[in-house]
């Protein structure tokens, strides 16, 4: 077994390799610099920790590291979720023109570790690594927003996402220290413990309000979202896939960590229900203003920045039912989320280094110039639309029968209405998805339009996830089951 | 000994300070500084559970938040350098070339 190699740091492996990954990039440029090695490097690095969370996966492996990290099977699967998305990040950034003036040690640097600390969160058990975990990851992504030097949109963003980045450390910290006088502890089983015989306080309910609000940025849940369009606008495409996908995961995975385990895990006594309807209220709004302002955008990053406000809606909804069944339809959701989306960013970023611009109306006749980008991008965006048989039919067909019925019981859920607002938000987005496909496929070219070509690693990443949207689809057990087990050996 | 309730109060005031001045002034590098006011007042409330529950959690926390207060000015300050070039303005109601 691969594990015994490395004793007790065998749970921290993958991080571990990835670490040194992050480290030693700026060094191999200082040496060689080659910028083509890089990427390559970086591809090798994150294959290697993604082979060793995969043999650890399929191991049946569980262990802990201090009290802090835990490696099990829902940590290992999102080990395996965030190794996909920053494999399909460094992929497309080797070749992209909007990276090619950044410093590419520090860039490549950034987004290891970065990966590094969402793989921290992931695995973590304590609200110390969840916190350090998070504040790695945004940190990096300021800077790494910050580094298109050649865009004043990019300098605008970086300052809105680190003012508001700060903002949402501060009220993290807070909430978190008045947990801790609650309930005298920082891990979270104990936390739960603790609070099964607790009485109820004003300090908690201060402490549940600043971390909801606090991790409500990092997911950009409705009313907190008004940084990510800037961002995802003004940062090099890239990186917006990186932090659309990856980022967003993390706070989705934090607020499963802190509050299924808290209210549902460790059998806290009272407020269940309360935080329930909280998040239900949460969900409905995020879901319905993304869709909806998505509508009027004309800028296709500013347009996929809504519909992962709207996705971030969608996957709320497992924190509302709280049961194991939505947490099995949320994983697979984030999963195929990371497919579709991805995509998506891809196409965009192909476009970009072709001389293509961001605006929706620059897509004309885009059918006609390049049919196989044009129809991934429509197959991308049908699927984010929940169209069948496409994955993101099969996953939010999941997520959102969770909301109506629970299979382990057989019981209606309380949660019909919720499941009823979700599908006419899919209804919703489906008219400025379909808006872009008739861009693309029935408006004209201009006149002096020549076919286009792209880079093979885009085309390679593209295909890719193309692929995975339609075997998802029509195949969902490859990933469904693991999604499974991760949600049974969360609850 | 003191009662725990004044440095509770003592922080939730710093903190309200530290919100109202993120929500009210305009100039960048201020904001950062009220952040760094709402980062201590976590602060002041761990130290002070610290030491009345006889635990030393509350300080080993306190060590990673002003840890991370410190890369984070660190890398604002030069987010709003860089912006400081193009922009020639540090106030954040002048940063509006995207809405919506």
């Amino acid at each position: 077994m691969i594990t015994d190699m490395f004793g007790s740091f065998a749970p921290m492996m993958p991080m571990v390799i990835m670490i040194i990954g992050a480290l030693v990039m700026p060094a191999l440029y200082f040496i060689t610099k080659s910028r083509r090695l890089l990427p390559a490097a970086s591809l090798v690095v994150i294959a290697a920790s993604a082979i060793m969370t995969f043999l650890m996966l399929e191991a049946g492996y569980t262990g802990t590291y201090g009290s802090l990290f835990t490696f099990d099977a829902f940590s290992g699967l999102m080990l395996l979720l965030f190794q996909t998305v920053v494999f399909l990040a460094v992929l497309i950034s080797g070749s992209s023109i909007e990276t090619t003036r950044m410093h590419v040690g520090a860039y490549y640097s950034l987004l290891l570790g970065a990966t590094t600390g969402m793989m921290f969160v992931a695995t973590a058990s304590d609200l110390i690594a969840i916190f350090v975990g998070v504040e790695v990851v945004s940190i990096s992504s300021y800077a790494l927003v910050a580094m298109k030097r050649n865009d004043p949109r990019a300098a605008e963003a970086a300052v809105k996402y680190v003012i508001i980045g700060g903002l949402s450390t501060a009220l993290t910290v807070y909430g978190i220290s008045l947990l801790y006088g609650v309930t005298g502890s920082t891990n979270l089983m104990d936390i739960g413990a603790a609070l099964a015989t607790a009485q109820f306080s004003w300090a908690f309910v201060i402490a549940m309000i600043t971390m909801i609000a606090g991790y409500g940025f990092k997911i950009a849940a409705v009313p907190f979202h008004m940084w990510a369009p800037d961002v995802y606008e003004g940062a090099a495409t890239p990186v917006s896939l990186f932090l659309a996908t990856g980022s967003k995961k993390m706070g989705l995975v934090v607020f499963f960590k802190i509050f299924l385990i808290l209210f549902v895990v460790a059998q806290t006594a009272f407020a269940t229900a309360e935080i329930q309807y909280v998040f239900a209220i949460i969900a409905a709004i995020t879901m319905t203003v993304g869709n909806v302002v998505a509508i009027t955008q004309t800028n296709i990053k500013r347009m996929l920045a809504y519909s992962s406000i709207a996705q971030a809606g969608y996957i709320m909804i497992v924190l509302a039912v709280m049961n194991e069944y939505a947490l099995t339809g949320g994983l697979f959701h984030m999963f195929t989320h990371v497919f579709m989306k991805g995509g998506a960013f891809i196409v965009v970023a192909a476009l970009i280094n072709v001389g293509l611009g961001e605006r929706i109306s620059d897509y004309k006749g885009l059918a006609k110039r390049a049919p196989l980008i044009a129809f991934a991008m429509m197959l991308f965006l049908f699927s984010l639309a929940g169209i069948p048989p496409l994955a993101g039919f099969t996953s939010k067909f999941v997520l959102f029968s969770a909301a109506i019925y629970d299979p382990a019981t057989g019981v209606m859920s309380q949660w019909v209405w919720l499941a009823f607002i979700a599908i006419l938000n899919s209804a919703i987005s489906l008219y400025y998805y379909t808006k872009v496909v008739k861009t693309m496929y029935i408006d004209k070219p201009k006149d002096d339009a020549e076919k286009i070509q792209i880079p093979k690693t885009f085309m390679a990443a593209m295909v890719l996830c193309l692929v995975f949207v339609i075997v998802l689809g029509v195949y969902p057990q490859l990933i469904l089951d693991l999604c499974a087990n991760a949600a049974a050996a969360f609850f | 000994m003191i009662p725990i309730e004044f440095f509770l109060i003592f922080g939730g005031i710093l903190f309200a300070i530290g919100a109202y001045g993120v929500l009210t002034k305009t100039n960048a590098i201020v904001i950062l500084m009220c952040i760094e006011l709402m980062l201590n007042a976590a602060n002041i409330n761990f130290v002070a559970f610290a030491a009345y529950n006889g635990d030393v959690l509350g300080q080993t926390f306190v060590m990673m938040t002003i840890v991370v207060a410190a890369a984070e000015v660190a890398v604002g300050i030069a987010i709003l350098l860089n912006a400081y070039k193009s922009k020639k303005t540090t106030d954040v109601d002048e940063l509006t070339t995207m809405r919506w």
